[in-house]
């Protein structure tokens, strides 16, 4: 082939990533390319999810006119900590959350993730789907000059690659930005179902007075039979996402099977109810990076930048990954636009991508939950057993056996000595406090 | 070489619940895909086209909107130019408004450029009719070769072509003069997955819509519901059929049993019939 084909920039993946960085370089006036593998952007992904707005509202200060595919925005959150057959539940309602754009909504993403591609192309961004890069193209000093894709006639060139490739990081790897592939230890597995129901039914169960409210719950205990790991449940326009996710070693150590945790979860006598008669509609898996601050890739090097997913830009603990993706690939996009005006693609020049991270909360984030993972990889009790524990408590509180207060109260400290020691109990505290500050 | 291939967008129907690649996921919405036996017809009409050295290949729907998604895909196939023949007065149309509407259209694609060779799809996996094709080689009043598996000889010189068709009994060669209109099964050409370039150039390509009136005049009576006199009554799953009586001819005699047979059919609407069967044994 005489005549290369060649862009400003070449993104790869359609994610919120991949996405955002697009938007921003079209928006800056630089002839883009995005290369996604799935039939369309959106056809392979999935998550929980509660998408937040603040992030989209960057990139595109007019979203909420171009009609965004918001299921529900979510006007009450809050936690629900299962024991085997009970629940306590704290949950957070306020009429602030009612005023619209909201902070957050739910999504689907075979909804959104198309129409925020199609922001990026109605900017002049080129969308290519259907279409895999199976590497990147370096010249003879190992810099980044383009990718290779599955197609006859696959090469694509440009200064600058952006690669939003998500968890499975094979890129990255390849771009020498990091060593090897995610340990079991440091990446969660997650499973998802999207039960429908209709929209009156729903608001019924869940308390909602109309389409315009929602309710996210994040699931805590016994959802995973007491180990590290989490379970969702969140309302959409006319259905229920609802899933669990584990690190995956725990599923591999403990032979678990994800959808039977998920079945599990959903046979819960607390949870059944809200699920009653509806018709699973989609069900998939998906893996999410933990490997925490400490074990994310160089963000950048020679013609090359990554965001996102696949940089494990991902919060856990307040279940935030797609305004990081999309906050990170919009710095990605800016560093781009400086790139060319300077004609500087260097790893010198794009090392102010992770400095522009740096200043922001994607990394500041990260780097306070730092050591998150291991907190709870260390300390397994902190889900099984406090979360029984209080259920245990709150039964012997809320019932009156015609015994004095004081024994109960006797009762219920002496049930706490039993299964973990004060001094048990103070260090997990601390633990969990200095993981939580960083 | 100027080939006209006409496609319908169609629902994917193949009901695959499962993902086949990441093996879990079930879409909602399940996205129109080009009818499979047209994407067959486009690459055929590519095909010929590179076999020749050269040509066009103009590519045609008559549908909504959205239909125009079909016409790119048949471009990133290869195919030159693409038309979406498209107007809320085409709703609603059969397979008799529908061919009179491909058949004009052709003969405005014609007039401009001459047509060698006309590819349908062998059915649309949502109509099912199969009569489509037909009906536009009739109206142009050119030969038509259905369920068409190979191209063996086009002369454009000496306009002649021989076509293999699949019959049940085998296969027909037949020989054709020049235009024809074929109706394609999958095997006249394998789909190639195409070029990156191919798949850019669709992306930027922008298909042209014919409206009811512009750039050429349909008849506004033979269009749309006007012009579509089928009228679809009910449609319904048919209940599984029932066994029927089983006359053993060995104990009963052949007579008899033909003189039963003779009863029940004498006796019964032929809608209500249900299989008499008689086993020689
Ligand atoms: C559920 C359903 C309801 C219907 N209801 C009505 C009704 O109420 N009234 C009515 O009149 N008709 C109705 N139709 C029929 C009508 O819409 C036909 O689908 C249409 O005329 C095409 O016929 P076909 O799909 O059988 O195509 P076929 O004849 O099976 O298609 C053969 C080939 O013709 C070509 N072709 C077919 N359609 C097009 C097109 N639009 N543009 C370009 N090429 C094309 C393709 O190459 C295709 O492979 C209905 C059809 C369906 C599926
Ligand atoms: C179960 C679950 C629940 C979650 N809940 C939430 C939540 O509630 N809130 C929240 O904000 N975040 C949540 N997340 C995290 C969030 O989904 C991710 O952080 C976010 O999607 C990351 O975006 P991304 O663009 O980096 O990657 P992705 O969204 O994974 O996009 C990557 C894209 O790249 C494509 N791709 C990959 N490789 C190639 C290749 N070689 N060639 C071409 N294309 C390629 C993929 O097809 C995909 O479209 C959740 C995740 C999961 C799994």
């Amino acid at each position: 082939m005489t005549d290369r084909l060649t862009f400003d920039a070449i993104v790869v993946g359609a994610g919120p990533a991949g996405v955002a960085a697009a938007l921003t370089m079209a928006h800056g006036g630089l002839n883009v390319i995005i290369i996604e593998r799935g039939r369309f952007a959106g056809a392979k992904n999935l998550f929980g999810g509660v998408f937040y707005t603040h992030a989209l509202a960057d990139v595109l200060p007019d979203y909420w006119e171009r009609k965004p595919p918001f299921e529900r925005p979510v006007t009450e959150q809050g936690y629900w900590m299962l024991s085997p057959d009970s629940a306590i539940r704290v949950m957070h309602k306020s009429e602030r959350y009612l005023k619209e754009p909201a902070d957050a909504y739910t999504v689907l993403r075979a909804r959104f993730d198309p129409w925020f591609a199609e922001q990026a192309v109605a900017a002049g961004a080129l969308l290519i789907t259907r279409t895999t890069v199976t590497r990147l193209l370096k010249d003879e000093r190992g810099r980044v000059i383009g990718v290779d894709t599955d197609r006859p006639d696959g090469c694509v060139y440009a200064p600058v690659v952006i690669i939003a490739e998500g968890v499975n990081n094979l890129l990255t790897q390849q771009a020498g930005l990091i060593a090897s592939d995610l340990p079991p230890k440091y990446v969660a597995l997650a499973v998802k179902e999207y039960i429908n129901l209709p929209a009156k039914e729903l608001q019924t169960r869940f308390g909602l007075s109309g389409p315009r409210e929602g309710v996210a719950i994040d699931v805590f205990g016994d959802v995973t039979l007491g180990l590290p790991g989490t379970g969702f449940i969140y309302t959409d326009q006319s259905g229920i996402s609802i899933g669990v996710g584990m690190l995956l070693d725990e599923f591999v150590t403990h032979r678990l099977r994800p959808y039977e945790v998920l079945e599990r979860f959903k046979n819960h006598p607390v949870v059944r109810p809200y699920l009653e008669g509806g018709e699973v509609r989609e069900y998939g898996a998906h893996l999410i990076p933990e490997m925490g601050y400490d074990r994310m890739p160089k963000l950048a090097s020679d013609g090359v930048m990554v965001a996102g997913d696949a940089a494990g830009m991902v919060d856990a603990l307040h279940r935030e990954g797609t305004n990081l993706a999309i906050t990170a690939g919009k710095m990605a996009g800016e560093t781009a636009l400086a790139a060319h005006q300077a004609g500087d693609f260097s790893a010198a020049f794009l090392s102010r991508y992770r400095r522009s991270l740096e200043a922001s909360f994607v990394l500041k984030d990260m780097k306070q939950y730092r050591r998150m993972t291991d907190f709870l990889e260390s300390s397994p009790q902190f889900m099984g057993t406090y979360v029984n524990l209080l259920n245990e408590a709150a039964l012997r509180y809320f019932t009156a056996h015609g015994i004095p207060k004081r024994t109960m109260e006797h009762d219920i400290l002496k049930m706490v000595r039993e299964r973990r020691s004060f001094t048990g109990v103070a260090w997990d505290m601390l633990k969990l406090m200095r993981a939580m500050r960083g | 070489m100027h080939a006209v291939v006409a496609i319908k967008q169609v629902p994917d129907t193949s009901n695959v619940r499962i993902d086949p690649e990441t093996g879990t996921l079930i879409r909602e919405g399940v996205p129109a895909i080009v009818n499979p036996y047209d994407i067959h017809a486009v690459e055929a009409a590519v095909q010929l086209k590179e076999r020749l050295g050269g040509g066009q290949v103009t590519v045609i729907t008559m549908g909504p909107p959205k239909a125009a998604e079909a016409l790119l895909e048949c471009v990133e196939q290869g195919a030159d130019r693409a038309i979406l023949i498209s107007d809320r007065k085409f709703g609603g149309a059969d397979t008799l408004a529908t061919s009179y509407v491909l058949a004009h259209t052709i003969e405005a694609i014609n007039a401009e450029l001459p047509v060698d060779i006309i590819f349908f799809g062998k059915q649309a996996i949502d109509g099912d009719t199969a009569q489509v094709g037909p009906g536009v080689a009739t109206r142009l009043n050119i030969p038509l070769i259905t369920y068409a598996v190979a191209i063996e000889e086009f002369d454009l010189a000496a306009r002649r072509a021989v076509v293999h068709r699949r019959v049940e009994q085998g296969i027909e060669v037949l020989e054709t003069t020049l235009p024809v209109l074929l109706t394609v099964e999958k095997e006249i050409a394998p789909v190639r997955h195409a070029p990156l370039p191919r798949l850019i150039a669709a992306a930027r390509y922008q298909p042209e819509t014919w409206t009811a009136t512009s750039p050429v005049l349909f008849d506004p009576q033979q269009i749309g519901l006007k012009g579509s006199p089928t009228v679809v009554g009910k449609a319904y799953t048919p209940p599984p059929r029932s066994g029927g009586d089983v006359l053993s001819v060995a104990d009963l005699g052949l007579d008899a049993v033909v003189a039963r047979a003779m009863a029940v059919i004498g006796q019964a609407h032929v809608r209500d019939l249900q299989p008499v069967t008689g086993v020689v044994s």
